[in-house]
């Protein structure tokens, strides 16, 4: 009874939250693994789109190769929204929200862009992807005062990404 | 002085678990009474807000040293020692989550 006398205050007061921590805080985050991840939804999507343009649809390897790039950017792009959610949920302070307070909205937006990389085969919400995720890395790599440099990947699809500059 | 706290993770399980709630107060600053095994809610540079069981304390440097209960649990070989003056407060009443009741 009291218990829930206490809860309605909390809902109402939002009593501070002290960290029982269990998982081991090796203090290791970085965007580089979401980023390839994203670049690598764009790459099965353009894979797919030269397999559709060939020719011999009919055959069995068509469907064989299809059905495992359709696999790799479903894998690939759920990936990339874990390695979102783990540094949103395990690096980023209020502080840092404080600092950058687009964050919120952009991780919401990249949990949306990676869904739709999903369900659909179309680049421009691939790339999308990779954007969003290059401006979470910008703002991460900001929050620990390290310059960022714009370069293209150096391999397919070869879109241009967020790098430290160390 | 005296603060409700809202406990999350499961280092201190199956004593402390996520949703319990705690009464904490700085009262010990006063009476001396910091011992081993006291719960304690300390802020910590990189972690924040986090409660744990004092393992050992060195009145010298006026730090203590933590662990949780719960075998994975994070302890200060991992998150290093705790300045006396980062403690919150002790524990002194604990509001157990019903929901864990069995």
């Amino acid at each position: 009874m009291f218990y829930k006398f206490i809860q309605s205050v909390d809902k109402h007061l939002s009593f501070p939250e002290a960290k029982a921590h269990c998982d081991v805080p090796c203090g290791i985050y970085d965007p580089a693994p979401a980023q390839i991840d994203a670049l690598t939804v764009v790459r099965m999507m353009d894979l797919m789109t030269e397999l559709e343009q060939g020719e011999e649809k009919k055959r069995l390897e068509y469907h064989n190769t299809l059905s495992r790039y359709i696999s790799v950017k479903e894998e690939h792009a759920e990936k990339a929204k874990h390695e979102i959610r783990v540094i949103w949920g395990d690096y980023i302070k209020d502080a840092h929200i404080e600092k950058h307070p687009e964050l919120s909205s952009l991780v919401h937006k990249i949990m949306q862009l990676g869904s739709t990389s999903r369900q659909t085969s179309n680049r421009e919400h691939g790339v999308a992807f990779v954007d969003a995720i290059n401006q979470f890395a910008e703002i991460f790599w900001a929050t620990k005062n390290i310059k960022t440099k714009k370069a293209n990947a150096p391999y397919a699809p070869g879109l241009e990404m967020i790098y430290p500059d160390l | 002085m005296i603060k409700i706290i809202k406990v999350t993770g499961e280092s201190l399980s199956p004593f402390y678990l996520p949703g319990d709630y705690i009464l904490i107060c700085k009262c010990f600053y006063f009476s001396g009474s910091l011992n081993r095994g006291d719960i304690v809610v300390f802020t910590h540079s990189s972690y924040g807000l986090m409660i744990k069981e004092i393992d050992r304390i060195n009145f010298e440097l006026q730090q203590i040293h933590v662990k949780g209960s719960h075998p994975l649990s994070v302890d200060s070989s991992k998150i290093g020692p705790i300045a006396i003056t980062d403690i919150l407060g002790k524990v002194v009443f604990h509001f157990k989550n019903p929901k864990h009741a069995n």
